[in-house]
């Protein structure tokens, strides 16, 4: 078992870090709202972390509260902007905030060492603290559910304008949870710097956000542990394939899509699914 | 140099709005945002330059083939991808990320088969032609490209317009509803609609590969995200926005490289999203159907 | 392209764990020398650059084998693809350090990527040799880091006094890609070398990956009327911009001087005549008149159908040197030993040439300046001024 962990020590870690950030991005398509702005949040988070422990001599404990603080304060400000913005719109308005973060951090030398990157960053992420942050987050979502709170969540996915017309402050909530979604962000981001010793702007475009989109939609939205399936599948998945390196890229893709497809409430739904035919059966 | 500057940002911007038009009529008739469109492009660029170097097809004919076999692709995508989840009323973002994966599929495909090297159009096949007007040169490519993106647009634009079945696919675009009632093929305009668009992004690929010689299985990419603010800028689901907003992209990055500096040229692109979407929450160009989303 | 898909498809049969000993052979040796060999096959232009290597790398530890120099080692490749993704280096890193013990690691492809992994190596005391990174500062990751790839700055102050000599450039325009950390640190290393020279600086441009048109920077940079245009670019983009150029009707006399990644076929290919007169400087070019290189450059054609570009020299030397240290400490197993005769090399005779180690473990070459020929498609040496 430990050799077990020495050789995948990594890919363990990425697979915690990922359902972390799956877990932001749950809370608001839980909402109807599809945010790429996780990205530059993270950025916002490493970079903060990076300049407060390498240069300001913090420790890791305060550099990542304020990672986490200046995370939710920027998803606070750009959730005030732009989430009156519907549907699409607010996904392309996040992911205008995710690139013009990026081409900033890019232009950004003093701080972010432009395309070279930083590197030389201490490594301080420890796999328990990722596990503990995980639980908490999983833990939190489950007693979500059972508040009034988590009520009102499923309510608005089904119908956002009745749950406004009865007198509920839908703009309100939708602001806390991405504010929330924003701080997990920031926190994500500083791990990650801290985890893999390197940071560059290219970690935190479009295709970072995507991801942590496509992990709970892929995992199953309402379900608890969908956000850690997803998460899981998208990390693994390349080092199971790397048996076939041209492959590779098909088959990610054919998996990602056949689970969409035919797996409508996910695939952490899939062992329920498979006991009730067997049932049948 | 003003001139010529102009002349670069109206030839990139006419590719960015035929790739533009086509993602926003999927948009306009099925609500769905189709982010596979990138890859299509992609195929496309490679169908004309495969027809050109191995077939030996003169130029129209190879951007023709390419232009269909785009088309036939977007069918595909619509059969394949957005159909089922259409059938079992799945949620939207299921689209997108469904369509992303299919994307991926399509990129690794063209990695298999045409490697990752980035390969060009032969020196034999390209217009030579070249017109000097004071400072500015203007390339025959670049008037070439420029007159058959309008071309296709204004093709489109009158078919939406004045045909039976362009009533039928803005039937649809209007209310889903309602184009049932009427007795509109509905399951016939969701798959003209993705053809469509599968011909356009074939097109946009074709003058791209043509106009800046570079084919690779990524050029998609860097096209989906401009794609996206274009769809912004013009208003999701509205084709004259699209045309309009692709060739305002195309003169704004060329205008910011003059003004504030090449370093932050996506940036203004980008910020330009955000500035619209702030004053205007449902882009530039807001319509009734933008509205609708 | 019948070639490359020919050389392609040999990378697929090859990609998982490739043993390169006929069976035969590991009867009769004792010990076995586990390599890692990490070099991109998949994600985008890195895949250009980290097939070359593996190829280069394979083809010469197949040599080592069959004139048997190792005595009863044999040497066995663990390939793995990290699709240039930096994630994916250290997940490999880690299992071939923890899993598949091996003592030495060749790679990886990007220097973003050994920013990651190779402190990973540096802290379990195994040696890695780069083949293709050229970041600065990269050796200070730790003594376990060498690499054989010759980082800009030693070659790129050469070419441009060159230029000054031959052409009497004194104003001068840059272009690099902003995001992109290799013609990122070409960049920083040739505005460095401008204002060493006293160079005037009239305009600096920038663009992204992906990016195809350039002829907004072009049209900016020509209103300056520089002398020569300095390209901090792959292969790719420079051949754009340089064709781009043309169509923009600078001045011809203008000057472009390239970055090492420019040295590769794709740059003609791509750009044609308008690759004429380009200069650049280089550990390497196919080009190169020494018995060893040519031998290389054949055998290298022989066994994959192209010419082998400057990243695959650097590979295959760095395959040799690996083997070298191992034949001198006599030993399969013991990392730390091949280490300290990896860094006491210093007259080895390689395909770039006599070399040897910085103190900073960076390979010490003799730059050359290489003149493009767009009708020959081939760099050449340039005339002496």
């Amino acid at each position: 078992m430990s050799d077990l962990y020495a050789a995948y020590e990594n890919v363990i870690d990425l697979c915690l870090l990922n359902a972390v950030l799956a877990f932001s991005c749950l809370l608001l398509l839980r909402v109807n709202l599809l945010s790429l702005a996780t990205g530059g949040l993270m950025a916002i988070g490493a970079y903060l972390s990076i300049w407060l422990t390498m240069r300001e001599g913090w420790p890791f404990g305060p550099a990542l509260l304020a990672a986490t603080g200046a995370g939710a304060l920027a998803a606070a400000g750009l959730g005030t902007l732009v989430l009156r913005l519907r549907g699409d719109y607010f996904a392309m308005a996040t992911l205008a905030f995710t690139e013009v973060v990026r081409i900033l951090a890019l232009n950004a030398d003093p701080v972010t060492g432009g395309a070279l990157g930083i590197f030389g960053i201490p490594k301080y992420t420890q796999t328990w603290q990722l596990l503990a942050l995980l639980a908490l987050a999983i833990y939190l979502v489950w007693a979500l559910r059972r508040s009034s709170l988590g009520d009102r969540m499923r309510a608005i996915a089904e119908d956002e304008l009745a749950v406004a017309a009865a007198g509920h402050d839908v703009a309100r909530l939708q602001l806390g949870l991405f504010t929330a979604s924003g701080a997990i962000a920031g926190l994500g981001g500083a791990l990650a710097a801290h985890l893999n010793l390197f940071v560059a702007p290219s970690d935190f475009g479009f295709l970072r956000s995507m991801d942590a989109v496509i992990a709970p939609v892929l995992g199953g939205v309402w379900n608890l542990f969908g956000a850690v399936v997803g998460a899981a599948i998208l990390t693994v998945l390349p080092e199971v394939l790397r048996f076939s390196a041209q492959l590779r890229e098909i088959l990610i893709g054919a998996v990602t899509l056949l689970a969409v497809l035919f797996l409508p409430t996910g695939i952490a739904s899939l062992p329920r699914l498979l006991l009730r035919r067997g049932r049948l059966a | 140099m003003i001139l010529q500057q102009l002349i670069n940002g109206l030839s990139l911007g006419a590719v960015y709005a035929v790739f533009a038009v086509g993602f926003t009529l999927v948009f306009g008739v099925l609500n769905v945002l189709n982010l596979s469109q990138g890859a299509v492009f992609m195929w496309g660029a490679y169908v004309g330059l495969e027809m050109v170097r191995t077939l030996q097809l003169p130029l129209p004919a190879a951007m023709t083939v390419a232009v269909m076999a785009a088309g036939l692709l977007g069918v595909v995508t619509e059969w394949l991808v957005f159909r089922p989840l259409q059938r079992r009323g799945a949620h939207r973002w299921m689209g997108m990320v469904a369509s992303l994966a299919f994307a991926r599929i399509l990129i690794g495909a063209a990695q298999e088969v045409f490697g990752t090297q980035v390969i060009r159009y032969p020196d034999a096949t390209l217009v030579d032609a070249t017109l000097v007007v004071g400072e500015a040169r203007i390339q025959g490519l670049q008037v070439v490209a420029l007159g058959v993106a309008l071309a296709m647009v204004l093709a489109l634009g009158l078919l939406l317009k004045f045909t039976n079945f362009g009533r039928a696919i803005r039937t649809v675009a209007f209310s889903e509803t309602v184009a049932r009632l009427v007795g509109a093929p509905v399951a016939r305009v969701r798959g003209a609609t993705f053809f469509l668009s599968g011909t356009l992004a074939g097109g946009a690929g074709v003058l791209w590969s043509l106009l800046f010689q570079s084919v690779s299985p990524f050029m998609g990419d860097t096209i989906l995200l401009k794609g996206l603010t274009v769809l912004i800028l013009g208003g999701l689901g509205n084709v004259a926005g699209a045309l309009v907003g692709g060739l305002l992209l195309g003169l704004v990055e060329v205008g910011s490289v003059v003004a504030v500096g090449s370093g932050f040229r996506d940036a203004v692109g980008f910020g330009l999203v955000l500035l619209i979407l702030l004053t205007r929450p449902t882009g530039l160009f807001a319509t009734r159907e933008a509205k609708r989303a | 392209m019948p070639d490359l898909r020919l050389s392609r498809r040999r990378v697929l049969a090859l990609s998982a764990v490739a043993t390169l000993l006929p069976r035969s052979g590991l009867g009769q040796t004792s010990k076995v020398a586990r390599i890692g060999l990490v070099q991109s096959t998949t994600g985008g232009s890195a895949a250009l650059y980290g097939t070359e290597q593996k190829q280069a790398i394979e083809l010469a530890f197949n040599e080592i084998t069959k004139a048997r120099t190792l005595g009863d080692i044999a040497l066995q490749a663990f390939h793995a693809d990290d699709g240039a993704d930096r994630g994916q280096t250290v997940n490999i890193f880690q299992r071939l350090i923890r899993q598949d013990k091996v003592v030495a690691i060749l790679g990886p492809t990007l220097s973003n990527s050994a920013f990651a992994a190779d402190p990973l190596a540096q802290q379990a005391g195994i040696p890695v040799i780069a083949s293709s990174n050229t970041a600065p500062n990269l050796t200070k990751i730790g003594d376990f880091i060498f690499r054989t790839s010759v980082p800009e700055d030693q070659v790129f102050p050469t070419v441009l006094a060159y230029g000054v000599r031959k052409h009497g450039v004194k104003r001068v325009a840059l272009i690099y890609g902003i995001d992109d950390a290799l013609t990122r640190s070409a960049h920083d290393v040739q505005k460095k070398a401008v204002d060493a020279l006293g160079l005037e600086s009239v305009g600096i441009e920038t663009y992204q990956r992906g990016d195809v048109d350039f002829s907004a920077q072009l049209t900016k940079i020509k209103a300056q009327k520089p002398d020569a245009i300095i390209l901090g670019a792959l292969a790719e983009e420079g051949a754009a911009i340089l064709r781009q150029a043309r169509q923009l009707n600078l001045d011809p006399k203008t000057v472009f001087i390239g970055c090492n990644a420019n040295i590769s076929a794709k740059l003609f290919e791509l750009a044609g005549p308008a690759a004429d007169g380009i200069l650049v400087g280089a550990s390497w070019f196919a080009g190169y008149d020494t018995p060893r290189s040519k031998a290389f450059v054949e055998a290298y054609r022989k066994r994959y159908g192209t010419t082998p570009d400057i990243y695959a020299a650097q590979g295959y030397d760095a395959a040799y040197l690996i083997a070298e240290a191992i034949r001198r400490a006599g030993t399969a197993t013991d990392s730390r030993a091949i280490r300290d005769k990896l860094a006491g090399i210093t007259d080895f005779e390689g395909v770039l040439g006599r070399f040897g180690w910085s103190p900073e473990r960076d390979a010490t070459v003799t730059p050359k300046v290489l003149i493009g020929d767009g009708q020959a498609k081939v760099f050449a040496a340039a005339p002496a001024v």
